[in-house]
């Protein structure tokens, strides 16, 4: 008895179950004026001159910081990547352990979530500018890079092989036969993560790291809901802007969709267009350099260390004496919430609105707010009408995600073939249904994939929500930072990386059983 | 005398970007009729086809199902468009389903949800499903396989079966027998042939108007246009070359 894949996408959307049976215990009774108050507000976003023009500058300041630290990342990446990958060190010396002891190293960088970072080197430096770029640089760079590697290594070496056997120095060999195939993987890999830093710059705003968060964070805690709301608008527009140049870039240059789901796999376009990539980056790099200068971010800075208050006597043994397996368990608990909502509510609510033809535009309008949302705020919006504990923050971070997974689902869906569902339709079943038997069928597996990736994205995602959740490792990491406690703060890090690294490789193994099955 | 009609085209233009895919077509189906539709590449004979089964809906002109025109209510259309059966050029099976799931795939449009979802966990049937394999020849073995890992005849069939499993008043096939060789054409076609006995009717396009044996009419269409309907038996090769070649026939 195996659910076959249109039934299986549908599996994880039963967690909203018990989530509706809780819900009602959740709630704690007030707030809902609040909550109404927020939703009208949606419809008349406040046009004060003086608020738009501080929400615009804040704006920019995100945007620079998402940029800047992009193409830190970018170029971090690429050198690192470079560096852990086995083909380099083969034809460089011959062996290939430092590389694999290097790719190792980074996974450290790599299993710290950017607020992390950011909070870490909020209260060694201070605030300073180059302290956010430097928070969402450093994971990011080591995702990057580990994308590099396996980029590189699964290149075929025939070209390789032939230059240096005609006696090509190595560096030029290399940089000539693997150069260029690396580009559209690299690029198509770059604007997702632009994507993904304007959401990162955002988020580490609310907590304080400068820009438009900030002021997003400001406005929901005075209950300026009309203000929150003219700051929100103008992030989708400019997101939505991101996501549509960077969707058309991918189409001009034939690169397949990050996570490809479909099944036509386009060729990715090498030759005259490397040309053009190579423009758009680097004219991308300049913008980023003279947003650095403008930003004032000097490198420098992250040298300066302030003093730290010394580690209390007795530090260790009250960091050891800390609750771990409840600390753990919520982290895991509130991992698996989240990540349940935000896979299984997708081909749900997809199913739901696939007889109306306004329901998908609604849903994209849902989704995309859903990305741009910072899931603290949301959080925060939650418990205006539900107590602090693991439900608002699981449907905080679900949301969120459910964001970046249904568009991508969306997407699939509609670049699938759409034959199946059509013969179902014109056989007399209904839309759901041959929905279902169709178009989801087909994209089943690759979407689960996906979300076995994404579970391991929100699993680091957790510490965001930690401060809403009141449980896991998130929130006593806030706790313990705010209280100088380095004995706690380092042995959360290690247990935050541990499990991050636990999750990334389950996740991993999932994905590929799921890839072979489809 | 014949019974009253099963599907009737009046005056039916679909636009194409330039020229008309469907021009001013009447046709009209009786029950036990089994139709071929000829006409060279282009001519229009899919988007006839697409016209009947719901896919389609014409600019211009009306459909009527029984007598009655096609309803704007999505239930009743639904309840029209199931008892139409399509067997298309390129099968449209499911992919990722097994051979009895996607056999079942035909009787979504009467099952409904629970149904549905449990023949997804469970495939539901079994028995029907073992005898149809029978009689399309195919080894009930094969039930519990992705459909993905059958051959190319293997797969029409299938395709055919799900049809079967509609159970529908009429049959549409889209050259069905393009890419069989002879022996494989000739028994898809002879097992099509006895599926349409009245109530049922059979329209089905034909690329070779050499297998025409069996059929009771044929119609020709050139370029959006009916031009020709008559008895199968009165067709001679003038008329089938005029047809292909483009002068009157």
């Amino acid at each position: 008895m195996k659910p076959a894949a249109p039934l299986l996408v549908l599996l994880p959307a039963l967690v909203l179950l018990p989530v509706l049976l809780l819900l009602p215990q959740a709630v704690h009774g007030g707030g809902w004026e609040l909550i109404a108050q927020f939703a009208g507000a949606a419809v008349q976003p406040s046009l004060d001159p003086v608020v738009l023009g501080a929400q615009l500058q804040g704006l920019g300041i995100t945007c620079a910081v998402a940029l800047v630290s992009w193409a830190v990342s970018l170029v971090l990446g690429v050198v690192l990547g470079v560096a852990c990958s086995r083909v380099v060190w083969q034809s460089l010396l011959g062996v290939s352990w430092p590389a694999d002891g290097l790719a190792r190293l980074l996974a450290i960088p790599r299993s710290i979530h950017e607020l992390i970072w950011g909070l870490l080197l909020l209260q060694l430096i201070g605030l300073e500018p180059s302290v956010a770029v430097a928070a969402i640089a450093i994971p990011y760079g080591a995702l990057v890079a580990r994308v590099v590697r396996d980029l590189l290594d699964a290149l075929p070496r025939s070209s390789l092989e032939a230059l240096l056997a005609a006696g090509a120095p190595a560096p030029a060999a290399l940089l000539t036969a693997l150069g260029p195939p690396l580009l559209p993987g690299l690029v198509s890999y770059g604007g997702y993560r632009l994507e993904c830093a304007l959401r990162s710059a955002t988020l580490l705003g609310v907590f304080g790291l400068g820009g438009l968060g900030n002021d997003l964070l400001l406005s929901l805690q005075s209950l300026q809901f009309r203000e929150l709301w003219s700051g929100l608008w103008m992030l989708l527009a400019v997101m939505l802007l991101l996501e549509a140049l960077i969707a058309l870039l991918r189409r001009r240059w034939a690169m397949p969709a990050r996570w490809q789901l479909g099944r036509s796999a386009a060729s990715p376009g090498v030759g005259r267009q490397s040309r053009q990539m190579l423009a758009v980056l680097a004219a991308l790099l300049a913008l980023a350099l003279l947003l650095a200068w403008r930003l004032r971010f000097n490198p420098l800075q992250l040298l300066r260390w302030q003093p730290l208050p010394p580690l209390a006597p007795g530090g260790w043994a009250e960091a050891l004496a800390l609750p771990w397996p409840a600390l753990i368990a919520g982290t895991v608990l509130l991992t698996l919430l989240a990540a349940a909502l935000a896979v299984g509510s997708g081909p749900l609510l997809l199913l739901l609105v696939a007889p109306w033809r306004w329901g998908q535009a609604l849903l994209q309008l849902l989704w995309a707010l859903g990305r741009l949302w910072p899931p603290p705020l949301t959080a925060l919006l939650l418990l205006f009408v539900l107590k602090p504990g693991v439900l608002p923050a699981a449907l905080a971070l679900g949301f969120h995600n459910l964001g970046i997974l249904g568009r991508l689902l969306l997407d699939a869906a509609e670049s699938a073939d759409p034959g199946a569902e059509q013969a179902l339709q014109c056989s007399g079943c209904g839309p759901r249904l041959a929905l279902l038997y169709g178009s989801l069928s087909s994209v089943a597996n690759a979407y689960l994939a996906y979300g076995a990736y994404r579970s391991d994205v929100i699993l680091r995602e957790t510490v965001v929500v930690g401060l809403v959740g009141g449980t896991g490792l998130g929130s006593q990491l806030r706790e313990s930072l705010s209280g100088f406690a380095w004995g706690q703060i380092a042995l959360l890090l290690v247990a935050y990386a541990l499990l991050t690294l636990l999750g990334e490789d389950l996740s991993d193994r999932g994905r590929r059983t799921l890839l072979a099955a489809a | 005398m014949l019974s009253p009609p099963l599907l009737e085209l009046r005056a039916v233009t679909v636009a194409g970007r330039e020229r008309p895919r469907l021009s001013g077509v009447d046709l009209v189906l009786h029950p036990g009729e089994r139709v071929a539709l000829l006409g060279p590449s282009g001519a229009g004979k899919s988007t006839l086809l697409a016209v009947a089964n719901g896919l389609l809906a014409p600019q211009q002109g009306e459909v009527l199902w029984q007598g009655q025109p096609r309803s704007r209510s999505t239930g009743a259309r639904r309840r029209q468009q199931r008892r139409i059966g399509t067997l298309w050029q390129d099968l449209r099976l499911v992919e990722a389903l097994t051979v009895q799931q996607n056999l079942n795939a035909g009787r979504l449009a009467i099952w409904g949800w629970p149904r549905a979802l449990l023949n997804l966990l469970l495939p539901l049937e079994r028995e029907a499903c073992v005898q149809l394999m029978r009689r399309l020849d195919l080894d009930p073995a094969l039930l519990s396989q992705p459909v993905g890992a059958l051959s190319g005849g293997q797969r029409q069939r299938v395709a055919l079966g799900r049809l079967l499993r509609q159970d529908p008043e009429l049959l549409l096939a889209d050259e069905p027998l393009a890419s069989l060789d002879p022996r494989l054409a000739g028994e898809l076609l002879a097992l099509l042939l006895g599926i349409a006995e009245a109530p049922r009717a059979l329209l089905l396009s034909l690329h070779r108007p050499d297998l025409l044996e069996g059929f009771d009419r044929a119609v020709g269409l050139r370029e959006g246009r009916l031009v020709l309907d008559r008895p199968a038996s009165e067709l001679d090769g003038a008329c089938l070359a005029a047809l292909y070649a483009g002068t009157t026939p």
